[in-house]
């Protein structure tokens, strides 16, 4: 659609539909590549039909058409004159709108230390996508939602989308591994298009979908249809959606796969599945990315390129220090089916499939999701935003204004930016630290500034290496705040227990500094760090400060004592498993290694706090920062954008799940 | 601040053993970028370059070739002393590449029936990947390496970021590419779904099947693609056979040939394990 790509609405002018004979089909072609639009279309190429440039009707595949079954595509030659007698092969119009590979951002490091961040422009070609069918509509209006759904929402998706005039054109001719009439996408197109063709025997039945579809219209100058030729393609739908059947019972759906995370079958398509990543790649609605750095070999100028990424590759949901979430090939299918068929829908409030069967053909091994999900979760019956235009936070420049050392490893950098805002009063859990050249590292933030913020950062890969080298005076990128951090009100008239293993410390200290800003509005405060060694806590100084206010109650503890360490030894939950204080009262925060954290919780639980008083902040891989790239996906959440702090009610049986 | 300009330029060696020394032709044909090279890191040996040699230390030492012969059994273990990285490049180095093949077959009757003399050739009787013998620190893969991912490790080295070299499938990158598959569309077997990327997926973008260069990747299903390929109509020695090319010697395709058979230089029906060495303690 040209106008408003989110709302889908057909505002049909309604001027009948028209008759365009097959003959004159070079005329609709020839409008549609006028103001400079290129016409994208159906055209045959390395043995499928492909979408491509059309100039003329001889690029169109006549007379073709395709066999398709899991993990088979044949062209076939129907010897007739239709141009658009197929099921969608494997292009999708994702790569129009979204493109695979997409230079962001370039960022430069002078020789001085100057850093410096910009967006790349791109030059947005104004297309025509001529053959667009009913599910191909469903996935565009699905990756509106995703895209462009808000809070932040991915501008250059939108230019692409408001620059590309949509042809759909009636499906006939359904494919081998179609399900779109069990997802209610199709085979009939119900508006997003601006002009709709019905493919008849002789020529095309024409109607417009939009102001500007009905300006085409008008300019082909068409007589109007007949009864007959109304009726020939009416009855071409019905024959398709017959032929499709509805093969995936879809309702309740969500819930019953939801219920089946342990379903034994996982691993027996593990057994098939080559997690080669195909099935992502050929879905029109999948929307996963990722980003890296190429540089100059000083590393002096850097882009940030964007690639299209796959829930099923190993690195997609691997963090720092070796770990993966989803270390399984059986894990990473789970992630893409229940994400897909179940909390998509949580997520967006749609599905994430439009049953076009791209998976099913294009998977090499013919994994068919008909036949998995009826396998996983068999049918007994029955069953199911406000849009912010701000664009992925733009990355500032802050200037180190102190560096305090923590630990061998581990230093807090306190940062302010030169352009005075009030940093303060921005929420969020989180930062994104850029480096030209060498990347980007969500940083929870440890303190807050007037003009800035703490953070405390372990030097585990480059990135974060590089910025605890950083001296006073350097400059760094920041993003805005991200995230959902600590819901400290909610612990007013309140006892609170902080507990923080490792560096899952740092980000509780603003709670702590809220607390003592506030201290009568809270009751017994009780706080909690484990370190692995002595050598190894942090914020010593501080700590003591607070054991010695008298209001607050503070314990330490290490794993391995070393000969100076006269304090207590043992695992973080020691100090307070047996402690005297009544958790009936009490709300607790919590963070840390995802083992001390199930350690601590069950620990708390015990204690009396219940799990809507259980808040933690989890860790996953962050790369985006605002829910657009997929990475840090847990169940119906994004880590990024719905966390990283959560209650454990929040999360329910997601919390400690394993490969999720 | 900026620790770049201050550190002393970087010592890499190149180290050639059993290879036919096209990797390193990868590094003399990146051409523009080779003087910049030069300029910020001291290549103080490389084999196809320059006949000066100079033993280590090394910053980085690139290895090419596998372990073949009982000189490059020493050689190895001598380099992996002098370097505080090595990195091992090209299927040879990293999978065994071709002369891995032997491994399946009677080396002193293959040496007997190729030289005339063949007491003059001293060799291993396996040749084996680098990671068999001493620790590893990091692969470029493929036959031969790939000059834009040489590229990238390079800037990551002087930048000191992580090199962008994934470990995804070739279908990946042949998928953002745009091509049609070609095993699904035209029922060519392909090993893109259990290789590497790296190549920019080139084979499938000539109508051919990926011949796996850049070996296994991570979890590599290769049972699962063996299988569909027997599917498909290949049988069990045929559908073996595709995975025994640069880097059948690479335990996931390596355990499909013990399956299926097609193992090199032997005849159908009769499918033996490849020779072991009691291969050595410090592989990774």
């Amino acid at each position: 659609m040209t106008s408003s790509a989110v709302t889908t609405v057909t505002t049909e002018p309604r001027r009948g539909t028209g008759f365009l004979p097959r003959a004159e089909f070079q005329h609709l072609i020839d409008l549609l590549g006028e103001d400079g639009r290129t016409v994208i279309g159906p055209t045959v190429a390395d043995g499928a039909i492909v979408y491509g440039e059309v100039r003329a009707v001889s690029d169109l595949p006549v007379g073709m058409g395709a066999e398709q079954s899991p993990g088979r595509y044949r062209l076939v030659d129907h010897h007739d004159e239709r141009y658009f007698a197929y099921a969608v092969g494997p292009t999708s119009w994702k790569r129009f709108v979204f493109p695979p590979t997409l230079d962001l951002a370039e960022s430069h490091r002078d020789e001085h230390g100057h850093v410096s961040f910009g967006p790349v422009h791109h030059e947005i070609p104004k297309l025509a996508f001529l053959g667009v069918r009913a599910c191909e509509l469903a996935a565009l209006g699905i990756e509106d939602r995703v895209l462009l759904g808000g809070p932040y929402t991915d501008e250059d998706f939108r230019k692409r989308r408001e620059h590309a005039l949509i042809v759909a054109v009636q499906c006939a001719e359904p494919g081998g591994t179609c399900f779109c009439t069990s997802m209610g996408t199709g085979p009939g197109v119900r508006g997003g298009h601006d002009v709709l063709l019905v493919e008849l025997a002789d020529g095309f039945l024409v109607s417009s979908g939009s102001e500007e579809g009905a300006g085409i219209v008008a300019r082909l100058g068409l007589s109007a249809a007949t009864e007959d030729q109304l009726v020939e393609g009416s009855d071409q739908l019905v024959a398709a959606r017959d032929r499709i059947g509805d093969p995936v019972a879809t309702a309740g759906l969500h819930d019953r796969l939801l219920a089946k995370l342990d379903s034994p079958r996982w691993a027996e398509i593990a057994d098939r599945c080559l997690a080669c990543t195909n099935c992502t790649a050929v879905c029109p609605t999948c929307f996963c990315t990722s980003v890296s750095q190429r540089s100059d070999l000083d590393g002096r100028t850097a882009v940030t390129e964007r690639r299209w990424d796959f829930c099923f590759t190993k690195g997609f949901s691997a963090v720092a220090l070796g770990g993966n979430f989803r270390p399984r090939v059986q894990d990473r299918y789970r992630q893409w089916l229940t994400h897909k068929f179940a909390t998509w829908i949580d997520q967006f409030g749609t599905s994430g499939c439009v049953g076009c069967g791209r998976c099913i053909t294009w998977c090499p091994v013919g994994i068919d999701v008909r036949e998995e999900l009826n396998l996983i979760a068999p049918p007994p019956v029955l069953g199911t935003e406000a849009q912010v235009a701000a664009h992925a936070p733009r990355t500032s420049v802050f200037h180190v204004d102190a560096v305090r050392p923590e630990t061998h490893d581990t230093v807090t950098l306190a940062l302010s930016t030169p352009d005075g805002m009030d940093w303060s009063r921005l929420h969020g859990e989180f930062v994104m630290v850029s480096v030209p050249a060498i990347g980007s590292i969500p940083i929870s933030i440890s303190r807050r500034l007037p003009t800035g913020m703490e953070l405390t950062v372990r030097a585990v890969g480059p990135a974060s290496t590089f910025v605890t080298g950083l001296e006073r005076g350097a400059e760094v990128g920041l993003s805005a705040p991200l995230g959902h951090g600590w819901p400290v009100e909610a612990a007013h008239d309140h006892d609170v227990v902080i507990v923080g293993g490792g560096m899952g410390f740092p980000p509780l200290r603003p709670i702590v500094d809220e607390i003592l800003a506030h201290r009568a509005s809270f009751g017994e405060v009780h706080i909690y760090h484990g370190a692995r060694t002595p050598s190894d806590l942090l914020y010593k100084e501080e700590l003591a400060a607070w054991a010695s206010r008298g209001d607050l109650d503070v314990g330490v503890t290490v794993d391995r004592a070393d000969t100076t360490w006269l304090g207590r030894v043992g695992v973080v939950t020691q100090l307070f498993d047996h402690a005297r204080w009544d958790g009936s009262k009490a709300i607790a925060f919590v963070c840390g290694p995802e083992r001390m954290i199930q350690a601590t919780v069950s620990t708390l639980a015990a204690r009396g706090i219940t799990q809507d008083r259980i808040f933690i902040s989890m860790e996953r891989h962050m790369e985006c920062g605002v829910g657009l790239c997929g990475h840090c996906q847990v169940g119906p959440f994004f880590v990024c954008k719905d966390g990283p702090v959560f209650s454990l009610a929040q999360l329910g049986d997601v919390f400690g799940r394993e490969g999720i | 601040m900026v620790r770049a300009t201050s550190t002393p330029r970087p010592r890499l060696g190149v180290v050639k053993l059993a290879s036919c020394d096209g990797c390193q032709l990868m590094l003399l044909n990146l051409e523009d970028a080779l003087l910049s090279i030069a300029e910020r890191i001291d290549i103080v040996e490389f084999p196809e370059a320059t006949s000066h040699r100079s033993s280590g230390p090394y910053d980085v030492v690139l290895v090419e070739g596998a372990v073949s012969t009982p000189e490059q059994l020493e050689t190895i273990h001598e380099v992996r002393r002098e370097a505080k990285s090595l990195v091992t490049i090209g299927a040879c180095a990293t999978a065994g590449g071709i002369q891995a093949m032997r491994n399946w077959a009677n080396h002193d009757a293959f040496r007997a029936a190729v030289y005339a003399h063949p007491e003059y050739v001293e060799s291993l009787a396996t040749a084996q990947p680098v990671s068999d013998y001493v620790k590893v620190d990091g692969e470029l893969r493929g036959c031969p390496i790939n000059g834009d991912q040489l590229l990238e490790f390079v800037a990551a080295l002087l930048t000191g970021r992580r090199a962008n070299l994934p470990d995804e499938a070739v279908c990946a990158a042949c998928k953002r590419a745009g091509r049609v598959c070609v095993m699904v569309a035209q029922g060519i077997p392909c090993l893109g779904p259990v290789t590497m990327t790296g190549c920019g997926a080139l084979c499938p973008g000539f109508d051919r099947g990926c011949y796996g260069c850049f070996g296994p990747r991570e979890q590599a299903n290769a049972a699962s693609l063996g299988a569909q390929f027997v599917a498909m109509g290949q049988t069990p020695v045929e559908a073996g056979r595709l995975f025994a090319g640069f880097t059948g010697y690479a335990p996931p395709f390596r355990d499909v040939i013990t399956e299926l058979g097609g193992a090199p230089g032997i005849p159908a029906g009769h499918a033996p394990s490849p020779a072991s060495t009691g291969t050595p303690s410090g592989g990774n």
